[in-house]
């Protein structure tokens, strides 16, 4: 750039001591310098017109195109440029000669006769008229040969080391996107988000090893496709069943590029179809690794680079090579992504744990509170499905055989398969293969994967594999329900293929809740039959309902407690003595289970062998105290016994430790005054009789203690509010009586039984 | 975009208003290799009756780098919602946009964006492809592979750019008059930009869009242009209902610049 400052001052000027020959050549050399200098210049020249003609150009210029001056002469210069150099000649060179009237350092390609490029550098000015106007557009052309190579080689470092940084940048994205993931799902979106945008693959897939390490001899571990991204449907089903379902391509090492080529479909017809339909050409294996193990392989596919919604440059069906660099960073991404994948199963797991934990512990309490076999295990299937399993099935074994008791989806869609699939169900037909051997063979059946054989095994006809089929069945376990020795049923649960199969810690939950259940079923079995035996306990002891009595008109009520069985101590009897009397006898012995009724039993039959005798009250009372010892009852208990002359209405009454009877005239209730004596089974002491009329038309009521006992008063009270209560009563009838002071004292909940016997002597 | 405040829309693209206040506006878009001193020999010749507004797209002329925005700039839509911006901000409707080049599409998409502001629209030397397709037959002018070596060599330029001018003003401060040609110069880029707007300038396909242009459209196809050829302009003008295709006698793909004349007369005889 000194060439001006050269010309500036002539080397000539100067003081020179030169040979007066080499002077003169010099002389003559400077003379023609004008001339010469513009043909042989060491750069090339040209001028143009403002259309760009080219009207002079010099002999380097020519020498180096390869062309004779005629030929340059009359063209244009965009006409002896390259494509690249004719565009930006254009769009940039003409603009700015226009606008500044000069162009420095313009790269541009020259294209020589012999249809070589010579790179150059180009400098032009535009002379203008008077008015502006161009005139004539004058240009020097340097060889840039050498600065372009050198130009192209800066351009390739810094295009290197720009793909370098975008490569840690990507590798840095990739990490920190990953630790932002908690979920496998989150994360294995992240890997194949991020390692297709890392190579500009089209599509990208990821599938990962189901491993159960607690249970590796059950089923051989699948592949599940976990994430994808623009990897078209038919495609992902053909690697489903081609290779990366395959166990053996996933524990390959290093990243593989496999073409789509002839040779692919020779091996895999289905997969190198629907690649060249997805317009794939190849497709590259990543191995998913931590710590050397494998978890799986992330699959790309390459073909038509994308570049945002730009149109691609590369050849539609030209195979790319990753570069090594690419090859490398996605080794690394390989490892990243099998860490984070390791870490988010391990978070997950821990979350699941407790998660089943918490299932558990509701399922112990809903069971816990539940009475009847048939709505536990109902209220059981409801939380099953869906926090457990999609398919919840339950055959029982009761009094008639085996029977489906709930067979429960959590869609309610598809409820209706699970519906159809009844015809086929216990007690219509036997259970199908896995429940069957798992109620057979009393263990746990795990299927981690149902292929179409396995299906077909299980399922009794076709009908049932259809029903199976709709319900897209992909993982599935049988329970058998196992308490005190006895099976019970089987539970069988099933997922389907919108969620993950069952892994041996849902086994373990599934095995845990079939405990459960199996232990509510023979406590409820249990429960049953207790109840069953206290009910014919209860029909043998009760006592009848009362004889007709002439004379005097009775009713009676028993009223069990309300919670446990439903028998308990309490008796009354009415028995007609020779003689004109009747006897009348109301009882509670202690407690209200079934050694209570027991005893209550023992000690009425005793009572009535005392009857024949037609003993007084208090004799009556002195006789069980007296054979208590003998008779072995185990409770004490409370009595009222009492004769009536029926048509003198001279009443006989004695009391061992027992509630007062009530006495209600014209109108008026009030309790006879009777001594109670010690309750029977205590120390004896004599007992006190206690004499009265009862007058034509008046009701005598006997009780026990549960109709005037409660939890918040004292007896006294109790007594008060049924001398109130009779008092009030106005009944037309002993019946009527019962009823209003049941109405009126008896609560929904008792805490004890209730027996009422109420006399009335007729007017 | 909206949050994008009146000064910083008017200084990110450098908007320069003149002319007639109140007239009908003519918004004039540069295309690529320059900026909207393009329009230097065109546009004043509007101003007495029409308010004449140019502008740069961000990263060139005197536009604000920093709001350069990869993701938005990444395809022609973030520089039309730019132009849509510069609309807005200036409140004009019934605009006649003035597109050179690729920013003929540029207008397409705007108009798509704001319909309600844009009422007509001349395109200098569109392509709504610039790359032939094999599969419908469609002649964009360019091959896949010359596309390839155009980009290559246009890198070459943006290359010099960088490497040549750039490190010479970075690393002498004490020499401002460096600096000062510099910011003289016209049709000054980014060279990454520049790089950038080149590959989506030529890699887009805007074929589509057209179908949504529902304005009066000219059409000004130039003589002899390498970058948009006679079947570009053509095609455009097929796809425009309505639209009136101008063949002009200048030569190359800038006529405003090689033939303001020519093309300003164009464009006064359609309006």
């Amino acid at each position: 750039m000194t060439d001006s400052r050269e010309t500036a001052a002539p080397p000539v000027a100067r003081e020179h001591r030169l040979d007066d020959g080499v002077r003169e050549a010099l002389d003559q050399l400077l003379d023609d310098d004008p001339a010469d200098l513009y043909e042989n210049a060491p750069c090339g020249y040209l001028s143009m017109l403002a259309d760009g003609t080219i009207v002079k150009v010099n002999r380097t210029l020519c020498s180096w195109l390869g062309m004779p001056a005629e030929r340059v002469l009359r063209t244009r210069l965009r006409d002896l440029l390259s494509l690249g150099g004719q565009v930006f000649h254009d769009a940039h060179l003409t603009p700015l000669l226009r606008m500044q009237g000069a162009a420095r350092e313009v790269a541009l390609d020259v294209v020589r006769a012999d249809g070589s490029l010579l790179p150059c550098l180009v400098n032009a000015v535009e002379v203008r008229d008077a008015h502006e106007r161009p005139l004539i557009v004058r240009a020097t052309l340097f060889e840039a040969s050498a600065r372009r190579r050198y130009e192209l080689d800066l351009l390739a470092a810094q295009r290197a080391a720009e793909a370098s940084e975008v490569r840690s940048r990507t590798l840095q994205r990739f990490v920190s996107d990953l630790a932002a993931a908690v979920a496998t799902e989150d994360a294995a979106q992240v890997v194949v988000h991020r390692s297709r945008q890392a190579v500009r693959a089209t599509g990208a897939a990821l599938w990962l090893v189901a491993v159960d390490a607690a249970r590796p001899d059950v089923t051989e571990p699948a592949a599940v496709l976990t994430a994808s991204e623009k990897v078209p449907a038919a495609l992902l089903e053909a690697l489903d069943q081609t290779s990366p379902g395959r166990v053996d391509l996933v524990l390959s090492s290093g990243v593989r590029t496999v073409p789509v080529t002839e040779r692919l479909g020779e091996a895999w017809p289905a997969l190198a179809a629907a690649a060249a339909e997805a317009r794939v050409t190849d497709l590259v294996v990543v191995p998913v690794t931590a710590d050397g193990a494998h978890l799986g392989a992330l699959l790309l596919t390459l073909g038509d680079e994308l570049d945002g919604d730009l149109i691609s440059l590369a050849e539609p069906t030209a195979h790319r090579s990753l570069a090594t660099a690419d090859v490398d960073l996605l080794c690394t991404l390989g490892r990243q992504a099998g860490q984070a994948l390791e870490r988010a199963r391990l978070h997950e797991e821990t979350a699941r744990q407790a998660e089943r934990s918490g299932f558990l512990l509701d399922a112990a309490r809903m069971l816990a509170r539940a009475t009847g076999v048939t709505e536990s295990v109902e209220r059981l299937a409801e939380m099953v499905v869906p926090r457990l399993a999609d398919l919840c099935v339950l055959d029982l074994i009761g009094e008639h055989g085996l029977a489906r008791v709930v067979a429960r989806h959590g869609d309610p869609a598809r409820q209706r398969f699970v519906d159809a699939l009844r015809a086929w169900a216990p007690p219509h037909r036997d259970l199908p293969a896995p429940a069957r051997t798992a109620l057979a063979e009393g263990r746990t059946r795990w299927f981690t994967t149902i292929d179409e054989a396995q299906l077909a095994a299980m399922a009794r006809g076709a009908e049932e594999v259809a029903a199976a089929r709709a319900l897209e069945l992909v993982s599935l376990v049988a329970v058998p329900l196992i308490a005190e020795g006895r099976t019970l049923g089987v539970m069988t649960l099933a997922v389907d293929r919108r969620r993950r199969p069952f892994t041996s810690a849902d086994v373990e939950l599934a095995e845990q809740l079939g405990l459960q259940v199996a232990l509510m079923m023979a406590k409820a079995q249990r429960y049953e039959l207790e109840a069953r035996t206290s009910h014919t306990l209860q029909a043998t002891l009760l006592p009848p309902p009362p004889p007709p009595v002439p004379g005097v008109t009775v009713a009676v009520r028993y009223l069990a407690a309300t919670s446990g069985v439903e028998i308990g101590g309490d008796f009354y009897d009415v028995a007609p003595l020779p003689g004109g009397h009747v006897a009348i006898a109301v009882g509670d012995v202690v407690g209200h289970d079934i050694t209570a009724a027991a005893t209550m039993g023992q000690l009425r039959s005793v009572y009535r062998a005392l009857l024949v005798e037609a003993p007084a009250p208090a004799a009556v009372i002195d006789r069980l105290q007296a054979s208590w010892p003998l008779l072995g009852l185990q409770r004490m208990a409370t009595a009222l016994f009492a004769t009536l002359d029926l048509p003198s209405g001279v009443l006989h009454v004695a009391s061992a430790g027992h509630p007062p009877p009530l006495l209600v005239a014209e109108g008026r209730a009030g309790f006879l005054p009777v001594v109670p004596s010690r309750m029977l089974g205590a120390p004896p002491a004599p007992a006190v009789e206690w004499r009265g009329v009862v007058p034509p038309g008046a009701t005598l009521v006997l009780f026990t203690d549960g109709l005037v006992e409660s939890r918040t008063s004292d007896i006294d009270a109790g007594l008060e509010r049924l001398r109130a209560a009779a008092d009030r009563a106005a009944a037309n009838g002993p019946d009527e009586l019962c009823d209003r002071l049941l109405a009126d004292l008896a609560g929904t909940h008792r805490a004890d039984d209730i027996a009422l016997l109420a006399l009335t002597r007729d007017p | 975009m909206s949050t994008v405040t009146e000064v910083s829309v008017r200084a990110r693209n450098d908007v320069r208003v003149s002319g007639t206040p109140g007239a009908r506006p003519m918004v004039f878009a540069h295309g690529y290799g320059c900026d909207q001193a393009m329009w230097r020999y065109v546009a004043p010749g509007f101003e007495a009756d029409h308010q004449v507004v140019t502008f740069d797209h961000v990263g060139f002329g005197n536009s604000d780098l920093s709001a350069h925005d990869p993701q938005r700039h990444g395809s022609l839509r973030g520089y039309a919602a730019d132009v849509v911006d510069v609309l807005t901000e200036l409140d004009l409707t019934d605009v006649v946009f003035v597109g050179h080049s690729v920013s003929a599409m540029i207008g397409v998409l705007a108009h798509a964006m704001a319909p309600e502001r844009i009422g007509a629209m001349v395109m200098v030397g569109p392509s709504a492809r610039y790359v032939d397709d094999d599969e419908d037959g469609y002649v964009g002018g360019f091959t896949r592979a010359q596309l390839r070596e155009l980009l290559e060599s246009l890198d070459a330029n943006h290359l010099a750019w960088s490497t040549l001018i750039a490190p010479e003003v970075m690393g002498n401060p004490d020499r401002p008059e460096l600096a000062a040609e510099l910011t003289a110069s016209f049709c000054r880029t980014d060279p990454d930009v520049a790089r950038r707007f080149a590959r989506i300038s030529f890699l887009s396909d805007n074929r589509a869009d057209l179908a949504g242009v529902d304005v009066p459209t000219l059409v000004l196809q130039c003589s002899e242009d390498v970058i948009a050829p006679v079947t570009a302009g053509r095609y455009v003008h097929e796809h425009v209902a309505g639209s009136t295709f101008v063949q002009l006698a200048a030569t190359g793909h800038c006529p405003h610049l090689s033939a303001p004349e020519e093309t300003s007369a164009a464009i006064r005889a359609w309006l």
